[in-house]
């Protein structure tokens, strides 16, 4: 199975998903095509292309919510910092992706 | 790859995004509708042989109903494997326990293996492939 292939396959699922919810791909096209890479490292290893800036729990319920796209289950969290966690996905009208700084939760005040 | 093309179905018989298997020649055919170009390819999954024609067709690429599996229809190139099963958390009866397991373990050293793709050209409303 071709890496490279892989990455052009989620990059066209994805954008289906993420697009409805108002964001897109980083601009930063570097970025994104590391992270891509690793999801695919992931996906080849675990059968499923989890987040890779967050931790597996190895607790079925929790790490389903780091599959990538995981905006539906962050919504909150990633629309008040504008980006996902990893950065790979950010909101529609975000032009430079660098300004936007990794908040966690709590330091957006939701926890 | 063969140059002797065999008319196979006619072109208003698969919607966009569709897919539908013919036997050609004596093989086992998919032939997708990906908006408008049609594309054929192995009918059988490169990973325990479920029919694709019984999958989703997004775009260029095809998730095989079994195991989820996916292909690129354009090239046939393996795109990902099986997705894990959820057996939950509830405990299983132990006979139907034992019984995924064993199948666990036979299913561990299944490759994913790419498949075979064939050339189609649509002539007269009806799509060719050559097998």
């Amino acid at each position: 199975m071709g890496t490279e292939s892989r990455k052009k396959a989620l990059h066209y699922f994805f954008d289906k998903v993420v697009g409805p919810l108002g964001f897109k791909f980083t601009p930063d096209a570097e970025l994104a095509d590391f992270l891509l890479e690793q999801e695919v490292m992931l996906e080849g290893k675990h059968g499923i292309p989890f987040c890779p800036c967050q931790p597996l729990r190895h607790d079925r319920a929790r790490d389903m919510q780091i599959v990538c796209p995981c905006i539906p289950f962050h919504r909150k969290h990633f629309d008040a910092i504008k980006r996902c966690w990893c950065g790979l996905f950010v909101h529609k009208d975000v032009i430079d992706p660098d300004s936007l700084p990794q908040l966690s939760p709590k330091d957006v005040g939701l926890e | 790859m063969s140059d002797k093309f065999i008319p196979a179905i006619s072109t208003d018989e698969i919607a966009p995004g569709g897919m539908k298997s013919v036997e050609l020649d004596g093989r086992e055919i998919v032939i997708c509708n990906c908006d408008g170009t049609y594309y054929a390819m192995q009918r059988r999954c490169g990973h325990m042989n479920a029919p694709l024609e019984l999958g989703t067709l997004d775009g260029k690429f095809v998730t095989c109903a079994m195991h989820c599996a996916q292909f690129d229809v354009t090239t046939g190139q393996a795109l990902s494997g099986p997705v894990p099963a959820d057996v939950g958390n509830e405990s299983l009866p132990p006979r139907l326990a034992a019984f995924l397991q064993h199948v666990g373990t036979l299913m561990k050293d299944i490759r994913t293996e790419s498949i075979r793709t064939f050339e189609t050209k649509v002539e007269a409303g009806w799509v060719h492939v050559a097998p």
